[in-house]
């Protein structure tokens, strides 16, 4: 394998508030010009992480590098971050807040307003440079929030459940948007609950639970690690055969066919040969891939 | 640097180019304009005179109050009423009668011959000259001293004229009587003359000054130190809940960090409040040289306080002192807080906090030199309210003001302390309010 730019190394970090262990010795890092998934349930220590990232908290232990720097206070200059509990100030004019979120990034002015303009007109809120958050609907709120976090063109971009409260027509646009950033090789972390978002967007995930990491690598690895044991089946007769099978963990009933679980050490030949030899009729008898839906479910739902 | 600048720059913005800020700016001089330009404006204005026929037949009466409705009486009349107004710190009379006889037009007066005639037909032939516009007003003298005395008039609104007809009447009467009784005119000016006191403070270097005035102006920087640090204690709690409400925190806590934030709010807020203060006193300073200019309201201002530039630093630098300390505590209670309603309800023990100072300056104001003025004068929290009253009623030596300035400049740096760890843990902290225990236990482990 290729060595590839890391933009994030995250080392070993540990956060505590006071008895409640919020992330624990977390380790992972993050390759530039990557989408790279950040999942799992609330409550999990996603915020938390993000939070020692850009430099809200500090770590109680480990560190966290970006760009090969420890990070500080220039360091946040470079990241364009997105929480998910977000707002807006309501009284004040769409333009003066951007420019203020800007200048907060040590953008200069007068670019800056180039820049403004330039994202307004895209995200088609133009008109509405000059009027108060209060005149705008949720969802153009929700695009003035991604403008501002992304004004100071930054190297790694942390979006918290960034589709929440958007249509199906504003999140195709922010996906290509996404993209962009990808392929001028920045980087772009993505948490969510979402699982199909995150299987179509992110080519590598990392899924955390209580603090510590349960699964992560590229979708296709984390895929494949769990997709041998998979199949899918549709057989006319020999039913019983599939859950009296010794292999057979799990049998899920689908429209119209199974997808069956078998245990690491089971041979999904054998059980083809046993139900050829049974008298079944298979007509379909082919490995899956598991969704990210599916690991999500059997991780987290396993530990608790 | 630059991002507390920025973050300078926006608060500032943010509280000038309000509405709110431009209206309070504006109307305390033009309330201040309003209680004493235009009264004397339009009262200099002076009216029609006013015609009247004085009908004595027995011709003894008619002549004084003639001459007591005299453009010179009228002025002497005038210089006298202003000499007793002289020590009230408002342009405003006791009486208003007494200051409105400058602007009064006068009196031109018609003749009229009653030679023959009865009183009903006198009447009837004034009513028709009062009817036919003629005439404004006519007065009959009665024929015995002690008669009534009938004045009819036209404009019987014109309090101005008919008090200066009452008073010329009045005169007249008792001047006949003395007369009468051998008592001469100045005999009698001199057993009437008022016992002149005249109230001075002495202050430490033996100067005189006037008290009354004093005591309006202690008062009035008391008071107006009080309400800005209420004011802008309230915005900054307005802005940090809303930041906190609106969870704006989160990003600018990604972008700068959180003592740049906070100390940035309280400077750019704190400049506003000194930009506001700065117009009122400037517009004051208009004021008072344009009632100096206005010759006949001078006199007004002769009792006025002697307010240097010295005490006008001091004034704006107590103002900051308390600006920091408050709005650092209001700040603070703005982080622990989740709606600005609930902010609202906390604000109250600051509030308590600022008005015992206010009530201490009535104290320093009438003892400045008391152990209980210097105690309350160097006192963190209260001195910003107490120290500029104490410094116009009667100025402390230097080292107390000073103590004073570094006592409570230290009080800020702990309060700015204190506030920057609650802020930085509670801005961050959603759904319930904070609680005392939990406010502590940042404050220890941040």
């Amino acid at each position: 394998m290729e060595e590839e730019e890391v933009t994030l190394r995250v080392d070993g970090i540990t956060k505590s508030f006071g008895d409640f262990c919020a992330v624990d010795d977390l380790s992972f890092s993050v390759k530039a010009g990557r989408i790279f998934g950040f999942l799992g349930p609330n409550g999990a220590g996603k915020t938390t992480t993000i939070r020692m990232v850009v430099g809200i908290n500090v770590p109680d232990s480990g560190t966290i590098e970006l760009f090969g720097k420890r990070i500080n206070g220039t360091t946040q200059d470079h990241i364009g971050y997105l929480p998910e509990e977000r707002g807006l100030y309501k009284k004040t004019k769409i333009v003066d807040q951007l420019r203020y979120f800007a200048a907060l990034k040590n953008v200069p002015q007068k670019e800056a307003d180039k820049r403004i303009d330039r994202w307004l007109d895209r995200m088609e809120l133009s008109e509405w440079k000059n009027k108060k958050t209060t005149d705008l609907s949720k969802g153009m709120q929700q695009k003035v929030q991604f403008i501002s976090t992304v004004l100071h063109d930054p190297d790694l971009l942390i979006l918290d459940e960034p589709f929440s409260g958007l249509d199906p027509v504003n999140v195709e646009f922010m996906i290509g948007v996404l993209s962009e950033f990808r392929q001028s090789n920045k980087t772009v972390i993505f948490s969510t609950h979402l699982m199909e978002t995150a299987e179509r967007l992110c080519h590598d995930i990392l899924l955390i639970s209580r603090g510590k990491k349960v699964v992560s690598g590229s979708l296709r690895e984390v895929k494949e690690s769990y997709g041998r044991n998979r199949i899918a089946v549709r057989i006319e007769g020999g039913s019983q055969l599939l859950s009296d099978f010794p292999g057979v963990e799990s049998v899920v009933e689908k429209a119209d066919e199974r997808i069956l679980s078998l245990r690491q050490d089971a041979d999904p030949q054998e059980l083809l040969r046993g139900l050829v030899a049974a008298g079944a009729k298979v007509t379909k008898f082919e490995y899956v891939e598991p969704t990210l839906n599916d690991i999500f479910i059997e991780q987290i739902g396993g530990a608790k | 640097m630059r991002k507390f600048l920025a973050v300078v720059k926006h608060e500032y913005k943010k509280v000038v180019l309000r509405w709110s800020f431009l209206i309070g700016t504006l109307l305390f001089p033009v309330l201040g304009a309003g209680f004493a330009v235009v009264p004397a404006l339009i009262f200099s204005i002076k009216g029609e005179p006013t015609r009247i026929v004085i009908v004595d037949k027995e011709g003894k009466i008619g002549p004084r109050i003639r001459a007591n409705l005299s453009p010179e009486k009228i002025a002497q009349k005038q210089a006298e009423a202003l000499k007793d107004t002289s020590f009230e710190p408002t342009v405003g009379a006791k009486n208003p009668n007494d200051s409105l006889k400058g602007i009064a037009a006068g009196f031109v007066f018609v003749s009229f011959d009653a030679n023959g005639k009865s009183d009903e037909q006198i009447r009837s032939e004034l009513n028709a000259m009062a009817a036919d516009k003629e005439i404004d007003a006519y007065l009959l003298v009665p024929q015995q001293l002690g008669g009534k005395f009938e004045f009819l008039s036209r404009k019987a609104g014109d309090f101005v004229a008919n008090g200066m007809i009452q008073d010329a009447v009045n005169d007249a009467v008792r001047s006949e009587r003395l007369t009468e009784a051998n008592i001469s005119e100045t005999t009698l000016q001199q057993i009437n003359k008022k016992a002149d006191i005249e109230t001075k403070a002495i202050d430490e270097h033996g100067r005189e000054k006037s008290s009354d005035a004093l005591l309006a102006a202690s008062f009035v920087i008391g008071l107006m130190i009080y309400i800005s640090l209420t004011i802008y204690g309230q915005v900054i709690l307005g802005a940090v809940v809303e930041e906190k409400e609106t969870r704006i925190a989160e990003i600018l806590f990604s972008s700068a960090k959180p003592f740049e934030l906070m100390l940035g709010k309280l400077v750019g807020v704190g400049l506003a409040g000194l930009t506001q203060l700065g117009i009122w006193v400037t517009s004051l300073a208009l004021l008072v040289g344009f009632l100096m200019l206005q010759t006949d309201l001078a006199p007004l201002l002769a009792g006025a306080p002697h307010i240097t530039p010295l005490m006008v630093v001091y004034f704006l630098l107590f103002f900051l002192l308390g600006y920091f300390l408050f709005a650092s505590i209001f700040a603070l209670i703005g982080s622990m807080v989740t709606t600005v309603q609930e902010g609202g309800q906390f604000a109250f023990p600051p509030i308590m906090l600022m008005l015992v100072g206010f009530y201490f300056s009535f104290a320093v104001i009438r003892d400045p030199s008391s152990p209980l003025s210097f105690w309350v004068s160097i006192a963190p929290f209260w001195a910003p309210i107490t120290m500029p009253v104490r410094i116009l009623a009667e100025t402390p030596p230097f080292w107390q003001i000073a103590l004073s300035i570094s006592i409570n400049a230290v009080a800020i740096c702990g309060m700015v302390w204190l506030c920057a760890r609650v802020y930085r843990v509670g801005m961050l902290m959603y759904g319930k309010r904070a609680t005392l225990p939990e406010v502590w236990k940042w404050i220890r482990e941040a």
